[in-house]
């Protein structure tokens, strides 16, 4: 390694957010006397990352392209609920759970799409948009379609996939912590968004409609197809990702995203995408859903009133943003 | 086959009934660099756009290689080797020199997938193209200005251009990266490229152009080479009228000086900086970029504190720590960029003109009345002869000359004792560029002590009675009298 890469990587935001997960981890490891690394706390810990950081992974395409999505939360919710409700009623899913997630991804991916027009053609602030459809919804899941809350009679299929796991583990105290199946989803969702962002011309037209989108369009991009697929496939994703989340649950509440965004799109800037849009990477949000799932787990784990749970979160959202912008006026002199 | 690559002949198009382009003929040759001139809105950009296909003529005959070409699409512009340089560069910043050269091909053949190594082949082909050397990994955004510019040039090269359209490509270079563009322009000149040219400067013009052809008003007034035309002719079909150089003269110089600095020094800024102004004179301070001129004009308005030495206002020394208390003192400040330090362009003309005198404007309280504030633009409205047909339009609509007339009415409609400009007509065009400094001329007259930075020296030349030389931070020469000849600078600014 020669010395020009080694001082571009150490300027990545990427590096120091992994350095920072390391020091953290062996940090909390002293403090709580070798409570962090042992099996069933890292176990833990990977599952509770297998929701947040799926939908980290939409968060971050989204952000490359320069936009803000603040509507998968809802999208989510309203997939999945729908989703649920249409299998309970047709008596679906009762061994296999595929209609479901297959049903749950069609929703989103409508959903998604109505984003992705309005975006695309309009050519609005993506904020603007997306909190907009968020609330809208919102209220067809709640008001126009009364979704209730489905527990106990959720389909068996659910319920299988979400408690099949890939290996088990116990505590000195004999308590069982699983490895959970949809793990893999996750690993499967973080290898295709770094091989489309990196290994394809779609992934490389996000980076330069983020970085220039007038300059993306006189290259020659499609940009307003490059938006309607980005939005679209990001809604089917959401979508599977809720119902990724109701089995992993075990119950389907239609409440139970609201505000999501609000922790997921800071950890993706934290992790190093750009407000600004044109960059980030998939190994630094991995990173920074880390960082944000130790910290959390690690003051249940010591036994820290979870109030102060907020008021790290809200720390480390605060500390990734001004990093964020330090950067890019650093870049802009 | 004809002499001329590319050949126009009576171009007209309309938007909304308004004639943009009125019968334009024009021809470039290969191997030749014409340019484009004329003021702002004279039609120079939207003729370059029915050249890259951008937008499609209403009349008029296109002839490129001896062939007629019916309908331009953007697509169809770039098969037959036309490549547009726009000022923005169409780069993306935040992607690495590599990516950026071989964007363009890889979508233009369809590419689905990324192949690093085909892209490398493809940067390292367009680089040869003029022999640019570069780091192939380095960010965009992280390059200067000029080889942003060549590394567009380069990309440009790739697709067999035979005519490459610069838009205004000297406006953020100093004059020596200026050198060094015109050198590859020479270059790709000398390979049978045809270049044209789009600017508003006329030594630029003169220096680089085999031809010229000037717009104005959505006709071309003139079209030849560029050797026939005098400088004189040249401003002339720029600007539909005879602008003659007028020296300023000063009237009425006060005995005691104004302003009377001694000693100034700023770390690593200026050092040992000593001179005086008097009322109704014009000090031009000039020197090369990185000289101190800006820095030490900016510590006369507060803004970058002097380490030693003393200032002294109408006989009283005085310490200026900030902005705001340098506007007390009297003394206001023209910035060089007056785009993104000087003004609000997406607010209207009258609140940009009031707004360093709002506490003027005021009533008890603080209540501000919306009709006094447009009562006071109209009057620098008419003062300076700003072309709007309203001042509640956005500073955005108007021109750069008039943006800047602007900014100077900002300030004066406060009572200045001091006034520093610095390059007050960089990007203006000739001339809103004389409007601007007979102003100038005028409020000296009338009392008024300015300084102009500037690095323009036929400006200060023209302006200024007396004239302070800066190299590295120091004064090294002080020349005096109303008409000091551009060479005597020359002599001692390196």
């Amino acid at each position: 390694m020669n010395k020009a890469t080694l001082k571009r990587m150490t300027r990545r935001t990427e590096f120091w957010i992994f350095l920072v997960l390391v020091i953290m981890c062996i940090g909390i490891q002293a403090a709580s006397g070798g409570g962090l690394f042992k099996s069933s706390t890292v176990v833990t810990i990977l599952r509770s990352m297998v929701v947040d950081g799926m939908f980290a992974m939409c968060c971050l395409v989204v952000m490359v392209s320069g936009g803000f999505d603040l509507s998968f939360p809802a999208v989510a919710a309203l997939a999945y609920s729908l989703a649920t409700t249409i299998c309970v009623n047709m008596g679906w899913c009762a061994t296999n759970p595929i209609a479901g997630l297959l049903l749950a991804t069609l929703i989103g991916f409508v959903l998604g799409m109505l984003n992705g027009w309005i975006i695309a053609n309009f050519k609005l602030n993506t904020m603007i948009v997306t909190l907009g459809t968020q609330t809208f919804f919102t209220g067809v899941s709640m008001g126009l379609l009364q979704m209730q809350e489905i527990t106990s009679t959720l389909p068996l299929g659910f319920r299988a996939m979400g408690e099949s796991y890939l290996f088990e583990v116990y505590n000195e105290a004999g308590i069982r912590s699983t490895m959970s199946t949809m793990f893999l989803f996750f690993v499967a969702l973080a290898a295709v968004t770094s091989f489309v962002l990196n290994h394809t011309m779609f992934g490389r037209a996000l980076y330069a409609i983020g970085g220039n989108e007038v300059s993306a369009e006189r290259a020659g991009y499609n940009v307003k197809r490059v938006k309607f697929i980005l939005y679209s496939v990001v809604g089917a994703v959401s979508g599977f990702i809720g119902m990724i989340r109701v089995c992993m649950e075990r119950q389907s509440i239609p409440k139970a995203m609201v505000g999501r965004e609000m922790t997921i799109i800071p950890a993706v800037i934290l992790g190093g995408a750009s407000i600004f849009g044109g960059e980030g990477t998939v190994f630094g949000t991995i990173c920074a859903v880390g960082i944000i799932t130790v910290v959390s787990n690690s003051m249940l784990l010591m036994g820290i009133d979870t109030y102060w749970q907020s008021f790290f979160n809200g720390l480390v959202i605060l500390i990734g943003i001004t990093v964020s912008a330090v950067q890019a006026m650093r870049q802009k002199r | 086959m004809s002499e001329y690559l590319l050949q126009m002949t009576g171009i007209c198009k309309s938007f909304a009934g308004v004639h943009a382009l009125d019968h334009v003929n024009f021809a470039i040759r290969p191997g030749k660099v014409m340019c484009l001139a004329g003021e702002n809105g004279c039609g120079k950009s939207t003729l370059v756009k029915i050249i890259s296909g951008v937008y499609t003529r209403d009349e008029g005959e296109v002839v490129f290689e001896g062939n007629p070409i019916s309908k331009i699409t953007p697509a169809e512009a770039t098969r037959l080797g036309i490549q547009v340089i726009y000022q923005d560069l169409s780069i993306f910043p935040n992607l690495t020199v590599m990516e950026n050269l071989a964007i363009n091909s890889e979508i233009t053949e369809g590419k689905k997938f990324v192949n690093r190594k085909r892209w490398e082949a493809t940067a390292k082909e367009a680089l040869s193209k003029i022999g640019y050397e570069i780091d192939l990994q380095a960010k965009m955004g992280e390059l200067s200005v000029a080889d942003k510019q060549l590394v567009a040039i380069c990309r440009a090269l790739l697709f067999n251009a035979k005519l490459i359209i610069m838009d205004e490509p000297t406006t953020a270079l100093t004059k020596r990266e200026v050198d060094a563009l015109f050198k590859t322009v020479r270059q790709l000149k000398d390979s049978g490229i045809a270049i044209m040219f789009i600017s508003h400067k006329t030594e630029e013009i003169f220096e680089i152009s085999d031809d010229v052809c000037i717009m104005r008003n959505g006709k071309n007034v003139y079209a030849g080479p560029t050797a026939e035309l005098t400088r004189q002719d040249f401003t002339f079909h720029m600007t539909g009228r005879e602008l003659t150089d007028d020296h300023f003269v000063p009237k009425n110089i006060s005995k005691e000086p104004v302003l009377k600095v001694e000693h100034l020094c700023q770390k690593n800024k200026y050092q040992d900086v000593s001179f005086e102004l008097r009322k109704g004179e014009i000090l031009g301070v000039t020197g090369l970029l990185g000289s101190g001129r800006t820095e030490l004009a900016l510590s006369l308005f507060g803004l970058g504190k002097p380490d030693s030495g003393t200032i002294t206002l109408n006989g009283q020394e005085v310490k200026i720590t900030s902005p705001i208390q340098a506007q007390k003192l009297r003394i206001g400040y023209v910035p060089e960029d007056r785009l993104t330090e000087g003004l609000c362009l997406q607010q209207p003309i009258a609140d940009n003109i009031t707004l360093s005198s709002l506490k003027r404007l005021s009533k008890a309280m603080g209540f501000l009345r919306h009709q006094d504030i447009l009562d006071d633009a109209n009057i620098w409205k008419e003062k300076f002869s700003i072309a709007t047909d309203d001042v509640r339009r956005f500073a955005s609509t108007l021109s750069g000359g008039n943006q800047q007339k602007i900014v100077l009415s900002k300030w004066l409609s406060n009572d200045l004792d001091v006034l520093i400009l610095n390059g007050p007509t960089v990007g203006v065009d000739v001339g809103a560029k004389q409007d601007i400094h007979h102003l100038i001329h005028e409020l000296a007259n009338e009392g008024l002590a300015v300084i102009i930075i500037s690095d323009d020296l036929s400006e200060v030349v023209v302006n200024c009675s007396r004239v302070i030389v800066m190299r590295d931070g120091s004064i090294v020469g002080e020349l005096t009298g109303s008409d000091i000849p551009e060479e005597d600078i020359i002599e001692i600014i390196r």
